[in-house]
């Protein structure tokens, strides 16, 4: 375009010389983004049939509101019981444990633990809780074995927000007088607060997927009402359940409608969580 | 200072329930594990195939196999995928639509791994069935649903560990006069290794650790390793077998030595985890 005036001095190449590899990788992604669509689009289609009032809101034998409540029930419970804990353990180890092996050795500790597959944790809970402790298979266990699970995960949350707040601020905040305590109810928390939420979000989303560590601590029924030792299936061990064992056309419509519904929740809770994230750090 | 010394004590005592609470999870697998040693040995279970708890062999060549093959098999479809999505995300788009991209990215990340397990049922399945003629359930078709569960986290990952090459580097190199695909090949993704390793880590342990979304696909039974036949892996075959062997029976301490074996796998990649970041830093 510009040759004329750029005789004598024209560039090597031109910018879009040598691209050849990124335009062939942006085809790759594109194809890839399709592939995972193809994950979400046709449980949607799928889910058409099913999707009604009564399949949703009904009390008739099929309906989902049962597991739509034990689901919520059982993640907000168990994140409210685990959250608290592991921000206490959190806070003690980035701003009063001294750096040395030993943290280390807990942050191996933890990253082990939170990677540990959610089925060898409902086996221990059912050895525990359900064989030992005779705990019923009900929404109560199925608490326990999801607030367990969720423990590692949260504290490594918390300790990589808290860690994300530069240490400088640390320094100032002591050199003006304040105590460890002031320092990080007053200035460390407020900054890793919006951080911890967000990724608080995506500890939530994975509690309300979980389903192999459900199966055998809250069961795969319903009860008649909801109650704390009452059979506690949730949305993603109704869909299992039904993918694995329906073989009719109505089981495999309601099937991809419980997903739509699960995924619904889900995205509910990673775009609120998100938001709340935002307005903290707005106002902060 | 006094609320220094409360809060502190309070926060030990969060901290050692913690560990405490922990600790006894792995001592509880880790006794169910002792007492399958001393009673089957250690090296025999690991070398023989033959699962049959009713006669009292357990063998569990087949599923230690079914969990590399499918985990390995993922790795290698997702990669392409991952190399894509992530330099378009760091290196292609700008501006609003990476930004979207990345938020699309992090979605399927929180897609629960039940829904990969429903779509490996509705399409994968049928299409593996269509092409092969088998029943569709096996390893491949549980290969194929964890490569594209484990693509969006992997791709993160590496997406934000390509941001942050110094634009310095990539500078230099284009002054220099390589073009952008030497670039990338040359500098970009020398310098991102660690972090990608770091992702490459992660994708395993959450494709070793999947129970759910393979355990609807590959078919359950334990055979040395056919990508079309139905087999299992340490994840399915507890699933499976924990409702069929409650505890306190000989099979249930086989089930703890499987989840031993994961949370020893699990904490050797965490301690590469470990390994990889020291490497960035140095």
């Amino acid at each position: 375009m510009a040759d004329g005036q750029w005789r004598g001095a024209r560039p090597l190449k031109s910018p879009g010389q040598g691209r050849a590899a990124h335009k062939i990788l942006a085809g790759m992604a594109v194809l890839a983004v399709l592939l995972l669509l193809s994950v979400v689009v046709p449980l949607a289609a799928q889910a058409v049939p099913a999707l009604n009032a009564a399949f949703l809101f009904g009390r008739a034998p099929g309906a989902i509101a049962p597991e739509a409540v034990n689901t919520v029930t059982m993640v907000a419970i168990s994140a409210a019981v685990s959250f608290p804990l592991a921000l206490l353990a959190g806070l003690y180890r980035v701003e009063f444990a001294r750096p040395s092996r030993w943290t280390q050795a807990f942050d191996q500790f933890t990253g082990t633990m939170l990677s540990v597959p959610s089925i060898v944790v409902g086996l221990v809970v059912v050895d525990v809780a359900v064989v030992r402790w005779h705990w019923p298979v009900s929404t109560l266990t199925g608490m326990l074995a999801l607030a367990l699970m969720n423990w590692p995960l949260t504290v490594a949350l918390v300790v990589e927000a808290l860690q994300s707040v530069p240490g400088l601020y640390r320094d100032g905040s002591w050199a003006l007088g304040a105590s460890r305590w002031q320092t990080v109810t007053r200035l460390i928390l407020p900054l890793a607060l919006p951080q911890m939420i967000e990724q608080g979000g995506m500890a939530v989303a994975r509690l309300m997927g979980e389903t192999a560590v459900l199966i055998y601590t809250a069961g795969v029924n319903v009860g008649p009402g909801w109650a704390l030792g009452g059979p506690g299936e949730s949305l993603a061990v109704h869909l299992w359940l039904l993918r694995t064992e329906g073989v009719t056309d109505l089981a495999s419509a309601q099937a991809a409608a419980t997903g739509v519904v699960l995924l619904g929740l889900v995205f509910l809770v990673l775009w609120g969580s998100r938001r709340l994230a935002e307005w903290l750090q707005d106002t902060a | 200072m006094r609320a220094d010394r409360i809060a502190s004590l309070v926060m030990k005592g969060a901290l050692a329930l913690f560990i405490a609470v922990w600790v006894m999870v792995a001592v509880i697998v880790g006794a169910g594990a002792w007492r399958f040693v001393s009673a089957n040995g250690l090296v025999g279970p690991l070398l023989s195939s033959r699962w049959s708890p009713l006669a009292a062999h357990y063998g569990i060549l087949a599923f230690v196999v079914g969990s590399m093959a499918v985990t390995g098999l993922a790795l290698v479809l997702a990669a392409p995928g991952v190399l894509a999505l992530s330099v378009t995300g760091a290196r292609i788009l700008r501006g609003a639509p990476q930004r979207a991209f990345i938020q699309i990215l992090t979605l399927f990340v929180a897609v629960p791994s039940v829904v990969y397990g429903w779509w490996g049922l509705s399409v994968a399945v049928p299409l593996i069935r269509r092409l092969t003629g088998t029943a569709g359930f096996g390893p491949l078709s549980a290969g194929i649903v964890l490569a594209v569960m484990i693509v969006p986290t992997f791709s993160i990952m590496a997406l934000q560990t390509l941001r942050q090459v110094p634009s310095s580097l990539v500078e230099g190199s284009l002054g220099l006069g390589a073009t952008e695909d030497q670039t990338l090949w040359h500098v970009i993704l020398p310098a991102s290794r660690a972090g990608l390793s770091q992702g490459f880590l992660v994708a395993v342990g959450r494709a070793l650790g999947e129970t759910i979304a393979v355990q609807m696909v590959i078919g359950g039974q334990s055979r040395v390793l056919s990508l079309l036949k139905p087999g299992a892996t340490l994840t399915t075959q507890l699933l499976t077998d924990l409702a069929l062997m409650p505890a306190r029976t000989p099979g249930h301490d086989a089930l703890d030595f499987m989840a031993l074996w994961l949370m020893i796998l699990m904490a050797v990649l965490v301690w590469l985890q470990s390994r990889v970041k020291g490497m960035s830093r140095g």
